[in-house]
């Protein structure tokens, strides 16, 4: 144990002066919760103006339906004459979107308006400006309809066939709440990012600048060097992900409440409940690039497969950001996608399966547990010590 | 005492020792020479352990390394040829991290390595992070924490490697009182005058087995010159041209 200890406190030592390890495992997942913010506040503070404010007709021929333009105006929107080609306005999203109505009035007022809506649903704020515009449509027609039913003598409430009653019982409201769901993917990408200068340095580095040999010649066993580098690793990983953490509740209490379009942003305890999902993760990430440095030939090499292991669960969650899925216990086996979904649970402030969370702490440490003895044979392996 | 049985090994189709014994005794400085490629790296690291032999058996003042290699380090120091020192770390703190693995308590290692440094005459630098240290810092340093634990047998590889003359001079007289204090030393180096003046025992070593050895004047006696060189090169082309082997024990 003290040469496991003598180990991880010379790693710690060197790792903590070295510029390059604190950048990776400090400044770099601060990267995260500075995007998120930042969308979160440009395109959550623009869609919010979209929803809550008066909304904005640009309209072409306006002249020809004097009836539907009062209607706008009386419903609050603002209604303004186009001007310029409608196509390249909508497109160029100058504005959100353009009704266009005939030349000429309808000759037949009984006779459907022909509208032609020119929208742009690659932008958020012409998703939600047309969302308005369509609900406008829907209560003139209504409103219209009402009128003709009883000119003829009948009521306007035939047109009620349905009455729904839609009830929101979601902790958040608008796209805000797949910004939160991006936060587990970002986690899990740390967990995997954080630590792999320090495991690459003391590891494939110390290889080939040939300074394993004179390491192995001391009256120490292989596994014990490297679980005390292993233990470097963890920390490192560990700091990275309490920055991040950190970064993120900074993020969720300064960005104003009106962008995260949020009834309550995740607690502080919430993220910590997070942070201690994560935790079997950490081991396994080191472990995963303890066994990498092992196989591979060179420091470059074992870069290279490093650089893309983070992808693999970071693109799993992602998709789970954006196309949730039920979590089941099969899923709670497969490391990294199990804990994507319960943090995933956690940052929507929804209640979490203690038998899923067990499932998955075991199903990981069980692949942690395998990878390390895997690592560690490996290890044992003659020509590891010195440069290829 | 270092003690050499037979000792052979392979990588692949490559026989880089082949069948090599020999005695390094306590006392004595043991010279271990050999052209480029004879297999002298190779037998450094089946003696510390970090190789293991295919045959053969290697004795640590009676310890079978192979058996157990941890408490055949401890009786070990080695310098290897790479220093690879850790550039962020002060020459203090590679000498107390080495000094920990081999267990010595903190007291007695700073103890030790105050000696080292008034010995080894690294006052000036001690304290400084190795980057950017001379090819002579890193040599103390490397010799540093080779001898913090005070082993009995000590191995180098190559000690004098690019030292200027003063640094090879220290280096040289650290050999001698080392010899003196009855510890048992393998070196090996290709500078045949350093051999020559330092070494009470030369190992011939050419294609991975042993050529010559014995005392300077028996391999003078033996070979009828006079100069160390050429008795090496008498040796190793004789070996080369021929399959015969003339080892002894």
């Amino acid at each position: 144990m003290s040469a496991i200890l003598t180990v991880f406190k010379k790693e710690m030592v060197d790792h903590l002066r070295d510029g390059r390890s604190i950048l990776v495992s400090m400044i770099y997942p601060l990267m995260g919760p500075l995007l998120l913010g930042m969308m979160f506040f440009f395109v959550g503070g623009s869609m919010r103006l979209s929803d809550t404010g008066p909304l904005v007709v640009p309209i072409v021929n306006g002249e020809s339906a004097p009836d539907l333009v009062r209607f706008f105006a009386k419903e609050g929107a603002r209604v303004e004459p186009l001007l310029g080609d409608a196509r390249t306005l909508v497109i160029g999203g100058r504005v959100a979107f353009a009704l266009i109505l005939p030349e000429r009035p309808n000759p037949t007022p009984q006779k459907a308006l022909a509208v032609r809506l020119l929208t742009n649903p690659s932008r958020f704020d012409s998703i939600v400006a047309t969302s308005r515009v369509v609900q406008m449509f829907d209560a003139y027609r209504r409103d219209t309809l009402g009128e003709r039913l009883r000119g003829a003598g009948l009521s306007p409430d035939m047109m009620d066939v349905l009455d729904v009653a839609q009830e929101n019982i979601g902790r958040s409201a608008g796209p805000a709440i797949i910004l939160l769901t991006m936060i587990p993917p970002f986690l899990i990408f740390t967990l995997f990012t954080g630590g792999v200068h320090v495991a690459l340095d003391t590891t494939s580095g110390e290889r080939e600048r040939g300074a394993f040999e004179p390491l192995m010649i001391n009256p120490v066993r292989r596994y014990e060097v490297l679980a005390g580098k292993l233990g470097a690793v963890i920390v490192f990983t560990l700091m990275a992900l309490a920055s991040q953490v950190v970064a993120f509740w900074v993020m969720l209490h300064v960005v104003p409440e009106a962008s995260l379009g949020l009834v309550a942003p995740p607690s502080a305890l919430r993220l910590l409940l997070v942070v201690s999902v994560c935790l079997p993760l950490v081991v396994l990430a080191a472990a995963t690039q303890l066994l990498i440095s092992a196989v591979t030939r060179s420091m470059k090499e074992a870069q290279t497969y490093l650089g893309l292991l983070p992808l693999v669960p970071g693109l799993a969650g992602m998709v789970l950001a954006l196309a949730p899925v039920r979590a089941q216990p099969l899923l709670a086996t497969i490391p990294t996608f199990g804990q994507t979904l319960l943090m995933g649970q956690l940052v929507r402030n929804e209640a979490v399966s203690v038998v899923f969370i067990g499932i998955t702490a075991v199903a990981t440490l069980t692949a942690t547990g395998l990878l390390l003895v895997l690592g560690f044979r490996l290890y044992e392996r003659e020509g590891i010590l010195f440069p290829q | 005492m270092i003690e050499i049985r037979g000792l052979a090994k392979s990588f692949g189709d490559l026989r880089v020792v082949r069948d090599v014994s020999f005695v390094a005794q306590d006392g004595e400085i043991t010279g271990l020479i050999g052209p480029n490629g004879a297999g002298k790296t190779t037998m450094f690291r089946l003696i510390c352990t970090v190789l293991r032999p295919d045959r053969g058996t290697t004795l640590i003042d009676g310890i079978d390394a192979q058996r157990d290699s941890l408490a055949a380090r401890r009786r070990l120091g080695v310098l290897p040829d790479i220093r690879a020192l850790y550039t962020r770390l002060t020459a203090r703190e590679h000498l107390r991290y080495f000094g920990e693995l081999h267990g010595i308590p903190g007291k007695e290692l700073d103890r030790r390595i105050d000696q080292l440094v008034e010995t080894l005459r690294m006052e000036d630098f001690i304290d400084r992070r190795a980057k950017g240290f001379s090819r002579g810092q890193q040599m103390k340093v490397a010799l540093g924490r080779a001898l913090v634990h005070q082993p009995h047998n000590i191995m180098l590889d190559e000690p004098t490697n690019g030292l200027d003359v003063a640094t090879s001079r220290a280096v040289r007289d650290l050999l001698r009182q080392l010899r003196a204090e009855g510890r048992c030393i393998l070196l090996t180096s290709h500078i045949m005058q350093e051999v020559a003046a330092l070494a009470d025992r030369i190992v011939i070593l050419s294609g991975g087995h042993i050529v010559l050895q014995g005392a300077p004047a028996e391999l003078r006696r033996a070979t009828g010159l006079a100069d160390l060189e050429e008795i090496f090169m008498a040796a190793t082309q004789e070996a080369a041209a021929e399959p015969a082997l003339a080892a002894g024990n």
